[in-house]
């Protein structure tokens, strides 16, 4: 269980451009939970995805995964508990290395890393398996350098490195976003599998609301730092696009503005 | 013909550990480090101050090669610790250990012609004569066993998180891994090579100078890029056995222009030019002309190359991204 307590972040402190990103942000997300995020432009979503998996330190408030307090561990001290993805596909894979040595590195997600030989037969063995889960065969490419693959392609492999060690919590940054609609059902579907195979609790932010309401078992939605609405499977399985663009008018007093959104 | 194959190998083996612990941080670990130019000639100072307070050549070469390796602990901390910038944190130690010489040796230069030096040392304990062959193979066998170990390393759990900082790095470090560490870690494995690239260079040359490592680090450089446009490809083994058969190479090319008749204080600036060419040349638009005549192979290490100053901001990008998000 991860419990986010009083979270509070401010950018630019003591400039004229003073923002609250995090505004008291309480969150309890349960074992198994598969959450979506919503929200406009500069709602902090990702800073609070940031926040949690320790890229940005907070102000104040505690976050805790399974009891443990993790505020004040850096981001490669919480890396075991936490996988991520980025809207960036170059960000989640090294292009110079092969897909083989990026699955090797993923591995050890969170462990020492020591002397030993890094690509070895049980490990392949193992990234086969995971890799053929995708559907993309990339199983049969493993010493390809990741550089050469499509957007899709890195993210697909992003997924995959990043729930190989099955991961407390699965963190994602509107991963399909900046990849052709295409691409960007195709690793839904992946990311969908793979979550339900192994249970996995994970938080995604998207910029589209269908995406919100199709995927996961419960929705929040976000407005200038504050969490405004958060609602479980019963009342998102009944919500249509339009019904939450309402209620998003109702609860922040201002109208959606996701300029992507809108373009989705 | 001959005393230039031999003076050109014997150099560039000598030169090869250089141009791997270059291609160490320039390329694999995308750090610009300018210790190097220091840490050549610290290596030397501290193996020939050893020599002449007579401890055995061996061990004397080795504590060059372990001064080395402190100069890049000390690169390594300044910008992994103290945040300084990693351009100026290699001239800082540099810039340091002009005095650490001039301290170790008492004077800018020591002649070491009269001690007896690691090759003859080594080889007496075969029953051999020091001969240029001899030699030769010497550091052969040396170069070779330190490019085992490196393509071992470098594809070890470690290693590969040592390329994969030098790759991506906010990616490895929401692996669990801490950058600092891999970073101080390969600094400190490059200039042991080349401190080791300069206690050997002293014991085969007879003597050592303050000023002997001017201009080093384009040689290694351009070594490197000789080595990966050559024999290169992206596998890491490729890079390594590049490296070593690059400064061989550039070598041959030196010492073929000395008899050619070319004047020897021109060779750093062609070196250097050379160097500019082959980077810059893509970029222009009679370069793109003129790549078209490379082999492929050419054509991408310059479009990629680590050592130009794109790539050399990629990290320097990197890292005030950081700093944005920390504010």
């Amino acid at each position: 269980m991860i419990n986010l307590t009083g979270i509070n972040k401010y950018f630019f402190v003591n400039t004229p451009n003073e923002i609250k990103a995090l505004d008291n942000i309480n969150l309890q997300v349960n074992p198994g939970d598969f959450i979506t995020i919503i929200g406009s432009n500069g709602a902090g979503k990702s800073t609070l995805l940031k926040a949690v998996a320790g890229v940005i330190p907070v102000d104040s408030g505690c976050i805790e995964i399974d009891g443990q307090d993790v505020t004040n561990l850096p981001e490669h001290r919480r890396a075991g508990d936490i996988g991520r993805i980025d809207q960036d596909p170059m960000a989640s894979t090294a292009a110079e290395l092969t897909i083989e040595e990026n699955l090797a590195i993923a591995c050890l997600r969170g462990q020492r890393r020591a002397l030993a030989r890094a690509v070895t037969r049980p490990r392949l063995e193992r990234f086969r398996q995971a890799l053929r889960d995708t559907g993309l065969g990339l199983e049969d490419r493993l010493r390809v350098p990741v550089g050469t693959l499509s957007g899709g392609q890195r993210q697909a492999l992003a997924l995959v490195m990043a729930t190989m060690t099955r991961p407390r919590l699965l963190l994602l940054d509107e991963h399909t976003a900046a990849l052709d609609p295409k691409a960007a059902s195709l690793v839904m579907d992946i990311t969908e599998r793979i979550v339900n195979r192994h249970q996995l609790t994970t938080l995604m932010i998207t910029h589209n609301m269908e995406q919100a309401l199709r995927f996961g078992n419960r929705l929040i939605m976000m407005h200038r730092g504050r969490i405004i609405l958060d609602i479980g499977s019963d009342e998102k399985n009944r919500l249509t696009v339009a019904e939450l663009i309402a209620k998003f008018a109702s609860c922040s007093g201002t109208v959606f503005d996701n300029d992507r959104a809108l373009l989705a | 013909m001959d005393s230039v194959i031999i003076n050109s190998l014997q150099q560039g083996l000598i030169f090869a550990f250089m141009a791997l612990g270059v291609l160490l941080t320039f390329r694999l670990l995308g750090f610009p480090d300018l210790t190097v130019e220091g840490t050549f000639p610290l290596g030397a100072a501290v193996t020939a101050r050893a020599v002449v307070e007579g401890v055995d050549p061996l061990l004397a070469v080795l504590l060059g090669a372990l001064a080395g390796g402190a100069a890049g602990a000390a690169t390594g901390l300044m910008h992994t610790r103290l945040k300084v910038n990693n351009i100026l944190a290699g001239i800082l130690t540099a810039s340091a250990i002009y005095t650490v010489m001039l301290r170790t040796m008492g004077r800018p230069n020591t002649p070491l012609l009269a001690y007896e030096n690691v090759y003859g040392q080594v080889l007496g304990w075969f029953g051999l004569g020091e001969t240029h062959l001899s030699v030769i193979f010497t550091l052969l066998v040396l170069t070779l066993a330190v490019r085992v170990v490196l393509g071992w390393f470098l594809n070890t759990d470690l290693g590969l998180a040592v390329r994969a900082t030098g790759s991506n790095e906010r990616m490895i470090r929401a692996l669990g891994v801490n950058t600092d560490n891999t970073k101080l870690l390969t600094l400190i494995i490059a200039n042991f090579l080349v401190g080791l690239s300069g206690a050997l260079a002293c014991q085969a040359q007879g003597f050592a100078d303050v000023g002997m490592g001017i201009g080093v680090l384009v040689a290694a450089i351009a070594s490197a890029i000789l080595g990966e446009t050559i024999f290169g490809g992206n596998r890491v083994g490729r890079l390594l056995t590049g490296a070593i058969l690059g400064s061989i190479v550039y070598r041959g090319l030196l010492a073929l222009g000395l008899r050619l008749g070319l004047p020897a204080e021109d060779f750093k600036l062609m070196t250097a030019l050379l160097v500019l060419l082959v980077l810059t040349l893509p970029n222009m638009e009679i370069g793109n002309r003129m790549a078209k005549g490379l082999p492929k192979k050419a054509r991408l290490f310059c479009r990629q190359a680590i050592f130009s100053p794109g790539a050399a901001g990629k990290t320097a990008g990197a890292r005030n991204h950081g700093r944005e998000v920390d504010n």
